[in-house]
């Protein structure tokens, strides 16, 4: 130990900034892959906090697609044999804060309704009453001092439900949270303007809850009503979202499940209420997994900083250890001390990680919560807290991952002769030969990549695409040092033709070094292709989506709902709207659609209604097969046929001809597949029937949305603002044209892929982090021919600029085998991964410009990384007895 | 008219510090050596010899006292200086050859001439010739690793003139080499030194070396004990 602490620690601590660098690039690899773990749990959690709030005590609830109609509820009043049930209406509405006459999605809260008979629901849920006069006895009757600051607030006990029921008198009454009231300075009697799909309605707050059971959801953004008013406000008048069953005290829960579920007519399902939560976690795993995979390669180039250090380290101490070896030091102990250090940088390197990730985390949740909202559910989490599972994963992760990036350069020092070492001179000799074994290896991985991508998915994710990934970098590293040399052999001319002396040197400086830079440029390597792979994909999926866009958004004008459409909440258009859009003389023909959640084969999908005939005049769904699929599709009309997205098919492996067995109000049925259209505003995978199919089995729902097409010559523009300005002001309806939702699909597409670009930032700066530890290795393992040069007459302008060279040449090298290597992973990333993770067809595109900017970058950014060591290399002090 | 000469040392003063004590290395060492000199300096281990050689090389620095080469004061120059002084000077030979492992012969011999700014096909030419005069024009693409002692001495002092340096500076040039080789380098070392007219101040504990100089400065705790003419 007393060895170690002077061997080791004394050394790591008089190196201040070769220590901070290596501790703050195992931190920020380790940070990053803790920091999407509670990234991704935050957008779970955030929704089954959301749900657990809401549930309150329910043990089951019944649901069916599009909900349940109130006529079908007297059918199930068996349901008292196993408890009380109760009828719920939930969803989001959107709190109005700005005018309304300028009023956009910015200028709304999302807030989270609750429509229930509060008779029946009083035991489900723990709704907590607060007193808002001076008598808290009579606080109820007395709760309503309009207009007037409410004094410190305090529950009512013992709130009756008659109390409740007197508050929820009518249509116009809600209950809010104290937390919403107080967040927006408003009071009982206080009027509140909520959005409900294109509807603006006016409301008076009767009273306020304690933070407690559901006011708690979205941070306190709860307003609870009458179910009678939630269903006028939803426009779900006739029906419910669910019952909710409240089980009889004592009862066994799964076998009353299955009980129920026996009993249900087949197109309604009893469930948990966690069984959603699973559903949405089970959506949202290919993103999830997505973002982890990238998150490990920063920890990946965060341990080849352990690698550089180690080495460093046995590079500038060659005599001291041979003169422990000579002293009897065993192999074995040197080795130890060098391990040990590694250890020593991760556990350093762990310790800060945790306490970055959680920063990280909060800027990722940022990053992500838009993309998890926009597509997939409404959240409003924070990253939940580090718990020792975090520090348990960081340290199994960090810990031996950094002792095995240690054993190459320990191993090294444990070889040290004592005799060579004590003379000085036993540097190996690091010129390469290329033999067929450089070759041989990193070739049969990179077949072995190859073969990888032709299997198919296991359990719906892309494992074979993964490892595929893993084997084109395995493979790749692998094949760096021959590159390396192959490049050697070809520039050493142009180097010292185009720069001169420092060009050369720098040639045979770096050809001498390739055993120790190989290292070092495939790991560079590794990130830099990681950003190529993820701009090719990116750009190429962006290109796709600009294409897709272009073929399916044919409609002049698009109307849809103030609020966006999440799970479960799908947000329709009120018949004044539709009305308002179908009057003006200049539209000619209407495509209304409208999605409900379905779960098919226990996944949650979409189910949606569109108006066939319209879709086909006006080219609006670009088809994938059969290659006739409009007469296929204008022969479904009327004969319960579908179409299904491209991500549908790819998931259960329907195709056209196929028959879907889908719920209904009406029990299954079966429903012939026409064709599969291309689709990606959604990788759940969607069902698109008929709107006269649709309303024979799910019934006349609400349109969420209109295409509408104009008379030719006609200004969308003009018609939009026409359209807006005969809407009262109870209504206010979305308009986008063409151009304009075109501009909102790219801005939400460009959102969702923020985030990969901040974690492939964070693992190059990494990774340029390793090329000055590197090139500061290669400084202080040749200070003796350094000092030889400047005694030969080099100045130290002329050494800084070698260094400087070889800083960028190791830029450009990495960036090159990365472009490379990048190339085959978006392969993999487009035609694999993606394939198999969303079912989606992503047309190859190259963003060259893009890539010619991030090459160059890359060099300067490399050279940059050079000008440490390189002024440490011009330092040195100049003896030819070193 | 009085000829200028090549190197004058004035009462050169080299002191290192080492923990708590001071290590005397130059005490008050003067001379001076005419322009085209072969000069040895014979001494024990530690007597100082290589020390004077570095001040005389600008490779380093008096601790006091003067150091005049070609009329030039190297005491009043800064790194730079003293750095352009070994480029365009100055020529280099030592016991462990140090020719750069990482370059060819070839390339060894050109560096002084590139460092310089010399144009890549004048300054490949002039190694060329070198390596032609010294014997090891055969060698030039290899690498110092593959060739003998021998020829990296002969390597690097043809890199130690291709500059044509008015000072060749030679630390134990011969002992790293066996009698035969040794005896071969000074032979070398004497017929550039008359052919070329170049200046050259050679350290050696050997008597033998020491011969091939025109003259034998005798060093003893860094300080001269005797001054002959061969």
């Amino acid at each position: 130990m007393r060895l170690f602490t002077q061997f080791i620690l004394r050394p790591l601590a008089a190196d201040k900034m070769r220590t901070a660098t290596t501790i703050l690039g195992v931190a920020l690899g380790i940070a990053v892959v803790v920091a999407i773990q509670l990234t991704n749990a935050s957008s779970i959690r955030g929704f089954e906090t959301a749900l657990e709030t809401v549930a309150g005590k329910t043990a089951v609830e019944v649901v069916g697609t599009g909900g349940l109609d109130e006529d079908t509820l007297p059918s199930l009043n068996w349901l008292r044999e196993y408890g009380v049930a109760s009828p719920v209406i939930e969803g989001n509405a959107a709190l109005v804060i700005g005018d309304l006459e300028t009023l956009s999605r910015r200028d709304m809260e999302a807030v989270r309704v609750l429509g229930v008979d509060i008779l029946r629901d009083m035991p489900f849920r723990d709704y907590q009453l607060l007193d808002v006069g001076q008598d808290r006895d009579t606080a109820v009757e007395t709760a309503a001092p309009r207009g007037t600051a409410p004094p410190a607030p305090a529950p009512v006990p013992n709130v009756t439900t008659q109390q409740f029921l007197e508050i929820l008198t009518d249509e116009r009454s809600v209950v809010i949270s104290e937390k919403l009231a107080t967040r927006r300075g408003l009071v009982i009697g206080s009027q509140l303007r909520m959005m409900f799909g294109d509807r603006v309605n006016s409301y008076v707050i009767r009273g306020l809850l304690k933070n407690e059971g559901p006011a708690r959801v979205l941070d306190g953004n709860f307003v609870l009503m009458d179910i009678a008013a939630a269903q006028l406000a939803f426009d779900r008048l006739g029906r419910i979202d669910r019952l909710d069953v409240l089980l009889t005290a004592g009862a066994d829960v799964q076998g009353t499940l299955a009980a129920i579920t026996a009993r249900l007519p087949p197109e309604l399902t009893a469930q948990p209420p966690s069984r959603r939560g699973q559903q949405v976690e089970t959506m949202l795993a290919a993103f999830h997994a997505n973002l982890t995979a990238l998150s490990w390669i920063a920890l990946i180039v965060g341990l080849f900083l352990v690698y550089n250090t180690v080495t460093i380290s046995v590079v500038a101490r060659r005599q001291e250890i041979g003169t422990l070896r000579a002293l009897g030091l065993t192999r074995l102990k040197v080795l130890f001390l060098f391990l040990g250090e590694a250890a020593a940088l991760a556990v350093a390197g762990i310790g800060v990680g945790l306490g970055l990730a959680r920063l990280l985390a909060d800027a990722a949740v940022a990053m992500t919560s838009a993309t998890v909202s926009t597509i997939y559910i409404a959240t409003a989490a924070a990253p939940p807290d580090l718990d020792w599972g975090h520090v348990w994963l960081a340290t199994a992760m960090g810990l031996p991952l950094s002792l095995l990036a240690a054993a190459v350069p320990a191993l090294e020092a444990s070889q040290v002769q004592p005799t060579a070492a004590m003379r000085g001179n036993d540097t190996l000799d690091m010129r390469v030969r290329l033999r067929p074994a450089m070759l041989m290896a990193p070739l049969t991985v990179l077949a072995l990549a190859f073969g990888l991508t032709q299997l198919g998915p296991v359990n719906g994710r892309p494992l074979y695409g993964y490892l595929s990934a893993f084997a084109i970098v395995i493979g790749t590293g692998l094949l760096v040092p021959a590159i390396m040399y192959g490049l050697a052999r070809v520039s050493r001319e142009a180097l010292r033709r185009r720069l001169g002396v420092e060009g050369l040197l720098a040639h045979a400086n770096l050809t001498s070094a390739i055993p120790r830079l190989s290292i070092s440029v495939a790991a560079l390597s590794v990130s830099l292709s990681m950003m190529v792979a993820i701009a090719i994909m990116i750009g190429s999926f962006r290109d796709t989506v600009v294409y897709w866009v272009g073929q399916t958004l044919q409609a002049d004008l698009f109307v849809g709902p103030g609020i966006r459409p999440t799970v479960g909440q799908e947000p329709t258009l009120s018949p004044t709207v539709i009305e308002a859009v179908r009057r003006h003389p200049r539209v000619t023909a209407i495509d209304s659609f409208r999605n409900v959640d379905l779960v098919y084969e226990g996944k949650l999908t979409v189910l949606g209604a569109g108006t066939f005939s319209v879709v086909l005049d006006h080219g609006a769904v670009l088809f994938k097969s059969p290659a006739n699929a409009r007469d296929r599709v204008r022969e479904a009309i009327g004969q319960d046929g579908v179409i299904i997205s491209e991500a549908f098919s790819h998931k259960f492996g329907k195709r056209e001809g196929d028959t879907l067995t889908l719920p209904t109000p009406k029990g299954l049925h079966g429903f012939q597949v026409a064709a599969v259209y291309y689709d990606y505003s959604n990788d759940r995978g969607v069902v698109i029937m008929d709107a006269g199919t649709f309303r024979r089995y799910y019934g006349d729902l609400a349109p969420s949305g209109l295409a509408a097409f104009l008379t030719p010559g006609s200004d969308p523009e003009l018609v939009r603002m026409e359209i807006l300005a005969t809407l009262d002001e109870g209504h206010r309806a979305f308009i986008f044209s063409n151009w304009s939702l075109r501009e909102e699909v790219l801005r939400v597409f460009d959102s969702t892929f923020a985030i990969t670009y901040a974690l492939e930032l964070i693992a190059i700066v990494v990774a340029m982090l390793g090329v000055a530890g590197t090139l500061l290795a290669l400084v202080l393992e040749r200070r003796r021919e350094l000092s030889l040069l400047r005694l030969t007459g080099a100045n130290q302008d002329q050494v800084r600029k070698m260094v400087i060279i070889e800083a960028a040449l190791i830029g450009a090298v990495s960036q090159g085998i990365g472009l490379v290597m990048g190339f085959a992973l978006s392969m993999v990333l487009i035609y694999v991964i993606n394939v198999q993770s969303f079912g989606w067809t992503i047309q190859f595109h190259m963003p060259t410009w893009f890539l010619i900017q991030a090459s160059i970058a890359v060099v300067i950014a490399t050279a940059v990384a050079g000008i440490y060591p390189a002024r440490r290399a011009a330092q040195l002090v100049l003896s030819h007895e070193e | 008219m009085e000829v200028m000469p090549a190197l004058v040392a004035d009462h050169l003063r080299k002191t290192y510090v080492s923990g708590e004590s001071t290590v005397t290395a130059l005490a008050d060492v003067s001379f001076t050596v005419a322009k085209g000199d072969f000069v040895a300096l014979m001494g024990p281990s530690g007597c100082g010899k290589s020390t004077l050689l570095h001040v005389c090389g600008a490779m380093d620095r008096a601790s006091s006292g003067r150091i005049v080469l070609n009329g030039q004061d190297l005491a009043t120059l800064g790194d730079d200086g003293l750095t352009r002084v070994r480029r365009e000077q100055v020529g280099f030979v030592f016991q462990f050859f140090n020719l750069l492992p990482t370059l060819t012969i070839a390339d060894n011999i050109a560096l002084p001439c590139l460092l310089s700014g010399m144009h890549g096909a004048t300054a490949d030419a002039r190694a060329r010739a070198l390596a032609e005069r010294v014997g090891i024009a055969h060698r030039l693409s290899h690498y110092p690793q593959q060739v003998s002692g021998g020829e990296m001495q002969r390597a690097a002092i043809a890199r130690a003139l291709v500059h044509e340096p008015d000072l060749l500076v030679a630390d134990e040039p011969t002992g790293n080499l066996d009698s035969e080789n040794g005896a071969k380098v000074m032979a070398l070392l004497s017929e550039l030194n008359r052919e070329m007219r170049v200046t050259v101040l050679l350290a050696t504990h050997a008597a033998d070396v020491a011969a091939a100089a025109t003259r034998i400065l005798h060093m003893r705790d860094g300080k001269f004990e005797g001054d002959r003419q061969t």
